[in-house]
């Protein structure tokens, strides 16, 4: 899985727009000496991954975004979202736009279930597009290398809710909240329009685990619908002017910090769903 | 100037430790011990050799009030561990975890030492999909009982130096070393990838983390000279793709479902004296397990600079 520095120029040259190329070359990405960082994040993989991602996100979501200009240009953050979908494609798309549109070019450390390190090829996939496990000493490192984490408060719920509670938040949780106080971040609230309605979940069966994942969902249709999605950046929001390091340990200031983001992403939510023409529009 | 007393010491790492005490004008008398009957190590002034069975605790007993004192030695590096995973029983244990345990105890009743350093390794800690990819000194350890004899010793040993921190009057540090890459030091890659071919699991490409013998030496250097007492771990320069390694070494790699490599490596295994164990290596073939080097840095001043040489041949 160690794509050949040659042919990983060749695919890039080959598939990728100027422009992009361009943006993949910009990209600021910690190197530990042979092309990769710690967590195994490479340039080539990022652009390869930018080639896979480049139908779903041009043609078949059609994805718009707005307020891409909150998000830091430099130094670290926690990106908050909603999540949706019976399949993780939100994540898939946010990290497609941010690297398509931050200026400067940066990739998210999106932070994925534990389950996701159990899938054959994904797991490689993922991680070499800079996806890490969701454990505290992953959160730390990649908060203290300046990163922007992108994180899903609701969990696996948030991607498990039926199709009758879409745009309703699953509990959220206050783990965020906590990492952006210790380690002195801001948060940036996102909220994702069109995923709810990409795989209608009619029901789940619990009993069966496919390589570690909580549920097998049903969907109608099996695959997902050519929703339009639109991505809404917020305000970032300053919880580490608000509290100090310390209180980080504090479960109600917790739940009071994850609450006010909680609030602004429920904002976006409203915001989009008022602006949005139609669920293919 | 400090005395020290290098168990271990007819390992590669052994010989660069002591060549790198004896360059060292920080350093005073080096003690060397091994089991090796004839040691390639340098002739200086400075340097005893001391042949001995780390096994019989007799012997350590002798060593430490015998030699030890006479050259007033003040520090000990200990790094004499049994290599091969294929060897089991009591007497590797006593090698392993007994030495640690009675050379602690008598050095805290020794009249000239005040430091000891436990090599360990990152092998004690315990590597699965949900834990983290970078392990602190924090990490969960390896505790199965299902883990081979060399495993279960290596934790027990690091345990057992750790267990006497804050209570003890030395002061105390256990080295968590990433894999040394280099010839009989033990290392499960270096056999693993000085094979004609290489298997993997299909799907998966974990990070590596490999310590070359420069960095190995620094660390240590770096220990004896610090007032630093715990856990730390020594991460090495080279982080990288398993198949990145793989073809750096110039092997063709196979991949094959994971579970057919047990069955495989076994078969491939029999009759040959290769220390590859796939067993072994069963889960960081999966998983990425990198030592976090932040407390290295922070208490030791240790940074990796020594990258490995690839391809780098059998010697």
């Amino acid at each position: 899985m160690d794509l050949h520095p040659l042919a990983g120029t060749l695919l890039r040259k080959s598939v990728l727009s100027r422009e992009l190329r361009a943006r993949v070359d910009a990209l600021d990405l910690p190197d530990e000496g042979h092309g990769y960082d710690s967590f195994g994040m490479n340039r080539e993989w990022v652009a390869g991954a930018l080639i896979v991602t480049r139908f779903l996100y041009e043609r078949w979501f059609r994805v718009e975004s707005s307020g891409i200009h909150h998000l830091p240009a430099e130094g670290a953050a926690v990106l908050a979202s909603n999540h949706s979908g019976a399949l993780p494609l939100d994540a898939l798309m946010i990290w497609t736009d941010i690297v398509r549109k931050s200026d400067p070019p940066r990739v998210p450390r999106v932070v994925v279930d534990h389950f996701v390190n159990l899938l054959p090829v994904l797991n490689v996939l993922f991680t070499r597009a800079g996806a890490v496990g969701g454990s505290r000493a992953n959160f730390h490192e990649t908060l203290t290398g300046g990163d922007l984490v992108l994180v899903f408060p609701e969990g696996v719920p948030g991607i498990g809710k039926p199709f009758s509670k879409r745009y309703q938040l699953a509990r959220w949780r206050e783990g965020h909240a906590e990492l952006a106080i210790r380690h002195g971040v801001p948060v940036v609230p996102i909220a994702v329009i069109g995923a709810e309605e990409q795989m209608p979940q009619l029901g789940r069966i619990d009993g069966i685990k496919v390589f570690g994942s909580p549920y097998l969902p049903i969907c109608v249709p099996p695959l997902p619908l050519p929703v339009r999605y639109h991505i809404h950046y917020g305000a970032p929001i300053p919880l580490h002017e608000q509290y100090k390091p310390k209180q980080a340990t504090d479960p109600d200031v917790l739940q009071e910090a994850a609450a006010q983001v909680e609030e602004a992403v429920k904002g976006l939510i409203s915001k989009g769903l008022a602006l949005r023409k139609g669920v293919f529009r | 100037m400090k005395g020290v007393l290098v168990t271990g010491a007819t390992t590669p790492f052994g010989r660069a430790l002591v060549q790198g005490l004896l360059d060292d004008d920080d350093f005073g008398h080096v003690l060397a011990l091994g089991a090796d009957e004839h040691p390639d190590l340098p002739l200086n002034d400075r340097l005893s050799w001391i042949r001995a069975d780390l096994t019989r605790s007799r012997t350590i007993r002798r060593l430490l009030f015998g030699p030890v004192r006479e050259h007033r030695i003040e520090a000990i590096v200990h790094g004499a561990h049994h290599r091969n995973p294929a060897d089991r029983g009591h007497k590797l244990h006593r090698l392993n975890v007994e030495s640690t345990r009675l050379m602690l105890r008598l050095a805290e009743q020794h009249p000239t030492v005040r430091h000891f350093i436990l090599r360990s390794y990152a092998d004690v800690y315990r590597v699965r999909p949900h834990l983290a990819d970078i392990l602190w000194e924090d990490a969960p350890l390896e505790l199965g009982t299902r883990a081979p004899q060399i495993l279960r010793d290596r934790v027990e040993a690091d345990v057992t130096a750790c267990g006497r921190l804050g209570l003890s009057s030395l002061r105390i540090l256990v080295l968590r070393c990433a894999e040394i890459y280099a010839a009989d030091m033990g290392s499960q890659l270096w056999d693993y990838l000085h094979r004609r071919f290489c298997v993997r699991p299909v799907g998966f490409d974990p990070m590596v983390n490999l310590l070359s013998l420069d960095d190995a030496v620094q660390a240590h250097l770096l220990a004896l000279k610090s007032k630093a007492r715990g856990v730390v771990n020594i991460p090495g320069k080279d982080t990288l793709p398993l198949t990145r390694a793989i073809r750096l070494s110039g092997k063709q790699q196979y991949a094959m479902p994971g579970w057919m490599l047990g069955p495989a490596y076994r078969l491939r295994g029999g009759g040959s004296n290769a220390s590859f164990r796939y067993h072994l290596n069963v889960e960081r073939f999966h998983s990425t397990a990198i030592l976090g080097g932040l407390r290295a840095r922070e208490v030791l001043g240790y940074e990796p600079s020594n990258p490995l040489a690839w391809p780098i041949q059998q010697t």
